[in-house]
């Protein structure tokens, strides 16, 4: 029997009395945060791990009905956090692990007295005089995109994908898994990711709270990011000056310093 | 915009400049040509800076999405696709480029005009200075209406025919359930009309009644038999296997010489030869080492020469429990051999011969459940079934 760590492909780095556990989104791996978890190591013990289904995961253990909503990864998370002893450390989430985040510090507040959230987005579709950005139909027309896609998905998830001359810090392990995932799995997180509504829990967030937006998302757009931060507490907004849903990647030392200067 | 850093391949447009004198006409219409060819190759070409807002579109892919070329700049690429794309393009392939620094062939559907959508398929680089930094990226799209209508229809088709083969299963399920129900059902008036038997047999009934009385009761066994193999295929397919229930009683001897007396009651016409160790010491369901026996007698009988008598012995030898079946007649063919004990295999019968196939089969699975096998050697001398299984079970079941 593998244990809870092992199931996620869980990996632990760096060094500090407080651990800060890396929560990746919908659609990559743990690998998202290559840029930026490596620059906590110095003061932070770092935990970062794949959703089960996702990466180097053991998607032997997904149980549709477990990850049908959100809830069944922020079991994960807590139980994640628990089994690593974690206890008022750092959580960051990118995307869809924002709002699991929020969950799990709702679930057990002991394990997280920080949240960090990248491109947060407590509901992806426009409710009344929400604006989430997007309409019902148009999600619907992302999951029959995954269904009708799966062929030319499977072609790029296939191992042909070249590798890289210019990064060999990739390791041909890494091209493989990343944003790899089994269609029907993803069609699964999709629909978890993209029908949630999590609005009500962000007013209980007890942890100190830093939001990060980027400038030009068409996912998480800024009027959502500004939503969240009004809604939690005395939580802090930093808007970075990059575009696209994953600072992570495309703006590593912005995400970093900011993440810094919050800490 | 700054000028991007040229990478290192490309440095024909140097070469272009240092063209002089007469070579200078034939250079600009070079450079004419080279203008074309992004603006009207049969493909779409964008580029975008690192951060994917397009700095510049060919005027194919604006002719594709029914747009003008110049409003396209500043958008990011993933605006020209529709919700689904740009939801999966920023969530993974965005990365997956930042990642890996290129992506092939990947299915995306462009947004034009009207709500139509175009079905592409997309190449991507993205170009780095020495230090690794994204500098911008090149992107190349290919019209796949035809390529995706295809492989939709592969979809389709592979999704049609689980489909079929799951109707199949289902149906199949259903007949075999329809067999299990009706064997059972068969059995409650096979043993009213076998009590009534012999409840006339207790009467006075004259010597050609007698007869008759004899030949219904083993029609009766014969009946018995082949619902009890249909039954048991039945169950064998549905999943829930060949059930086994040992016999505390480790004596098995009297049940095997019950069954040659059943059979040479069927048979009265031929000879059954029966050699049975009276002190047999085997662990095992009765029940079905007498089926088992049953079956490859009955075999024996209905395919061996009428000439020739049936042997059958059972003995025990080296912790080792065997009883052999044997005829005359002719060897079973080698073609024969390899389906023999496959169900509904009936070798090269006469119509008028009874059966329905499974009694090999049938025997087969009992002796496996039984840790046992069948073996089976045949030429012209005389054909023999051998079955073979460890005395005590535990000898097998145990570590």
């Amino acid at each position: 029997m593998s244990t809870i760590l092992q199931r996620h492909n869980a990996k632990i780095s760096g060094s500090g009395a407080t651990t800060m556990m890396f929560a990746h989104g919908f659609g990559c791996d743990q690998n998202m945060w290559r840029f930026v978890a490596p620059a906590f190591e110095d003061e932070f013990s770092v935990l970062m791990f794949d959703h089960i289904g996702a990466g180097g995961s053991d998607h032997s253990v997904y149980e549709p009905e477990r990850y049908a909503t959100l809830a069944g990864y922020a079991d994960d998370v807590v139980e994640l956090a628990r089994a690593s002893e974690i206890e008022r450390g750092v959580f960051v989430g990118h995307s869809v692990s924002a709002m699991i985040g929020i969950l799990a510090a709702k679930q057990a507040p002991e394990l997280f007295d920080t949240l960090i959230l990248v491109g947060p987005s407590p509901r992806y579709t426009d409710d009344g005089d929400y604006i989430g950005g997007f309409a019902e139909p148009q999600i619907e027309d992302l999951l029959e995109f995954l269904d009708s896609n799966h062929l030319g998905w499977s072609q790029v998830m296939a191992p042909a994908i070249m590798a890289n001359p210019d990064r060999p810090e990739l390791a041909q392990e890494l091209t493989d898994s990343f944003c790899r995932s089994d269609p029907e799995i993803a069609k699964r997180f999709a629909r978890a990711t993209f029908l949630s509504d999590n609005r009500d829990d962000l007013a209980g967030v007890k942890a100190r709270t830093l939001i990060l937006q980027c400038r030009d998302d068409v996912i998480a757009p800024i009027s959502v990011g500004e939503f969240v931060h009004q809604a939690i507490p005395g939580s802090e907004f930093v808007v970075l000056d990059a575009t696209g849903h994953c600072p992570n990647l495309s703006a590593p030392e912005q995400t970093i310093a900011a993440m810094k200067a919050f800490l | 915009m700054p000028e991007p850093q040229r990478p290192r391949t490309d440095d024909r447009g140097d070469e272009g400049l240092s063209l002089s004198g007469e070579d200078a006409e034939a250079g600009a219409a070079a450079a004419n040509d080279l203008e074309d060819l992004f603006e009207n190759a049969p493909c779409g070409y964008v580029s975008t800076d690192k951060d994917g807002r397009i700095t510049r579109a060919n005027a194919t892919l604006a002719q594709w999405i029914s747009a003008s070329a110049a409003d396209l700049v500043g958008k990011r690429f993933s605006e020209l696709l529709t919700i689904g794309g740009k939801l999966y393009y920023e969530t993974h392939f965005s990365p997956l480029l930042r990642m890996q620094g290129s992506f092939t062939e990947v299915a995306l559907d462009l947004a034009c005009e009207g709500g139509r959508k175009l079905p592409v398929l997309v190449n991507a680089v993205e170009r780095r200075d020495d230090a690794g930094k994204p500098l911008f990226v090149r992107i190349t799209i290919f019209n796949a209406s035809e390529r995706r209508r295809y492989e939709r229809s592969l979809v389709e088709a592979k999704a049609a025919a689980e489909q079929a083969m799951h109707a199949e299963h289902a149906a199949a399920e259903l007949r075999e359930q329809f067999i299990a129900v009706l064997g059972h059902d068969l059995r409650n008036p096979l043993a009213s009309i076998a009590g009534g038997i012999r409840l006339i047999g207790k009467e006075s009934v004259s010597e050609r009644g007698r007869k008759v009385l004899d030949l219904m009761e083993g029609s009766i066994v014969r009946a018995s038999t082949l619902i009890d193999n249909v039954m048991d295929f039945a169950r064998a397919r549905l999943g829930s296997g060949i059930g086994l229930s040992p016999d505390p009683n480790t004596r098995i001897a009297p049940v095997i010489e019950q069954v040659v007396a059943e059979l040479r009651s069927i048979a009265r016409d031929r000879t059954i030869q029966a050699r049975i160790d009276p002190d047999l010491d085997v662990e095992a369901d009765h029940g079905r080492i007498g089926q088992l026996v049953s079956n490859l007698l009955g075999n024996a009988l209905t395919h061996g020469s009428a000439e020739q008598p049936v042997r059958l012995t059972a003995t025990t030898a080296a912790g080792m429990f065997e009883i052999s079946v044997a005829n005359g007649g002719a060897p079973i063919s080698p073609d024969a051999m390899e389906h023999l004990f496959q169900p509904f295999f009936r070798g090269s019968v006469r119509p008028s011969q009874q059966g329905l196939g499974l009694g090999l089969h049938i025997a087969a699975e009992i002796a496996k459940a039984h840790g046992g096998t069948i073996g089976v050697a045949s030429d012209d001398v005389e054909t023999r079934f051998t079955f073979t299984m460890p005395c005590r079970q535990e000898a097998v079941e145990v570590e």
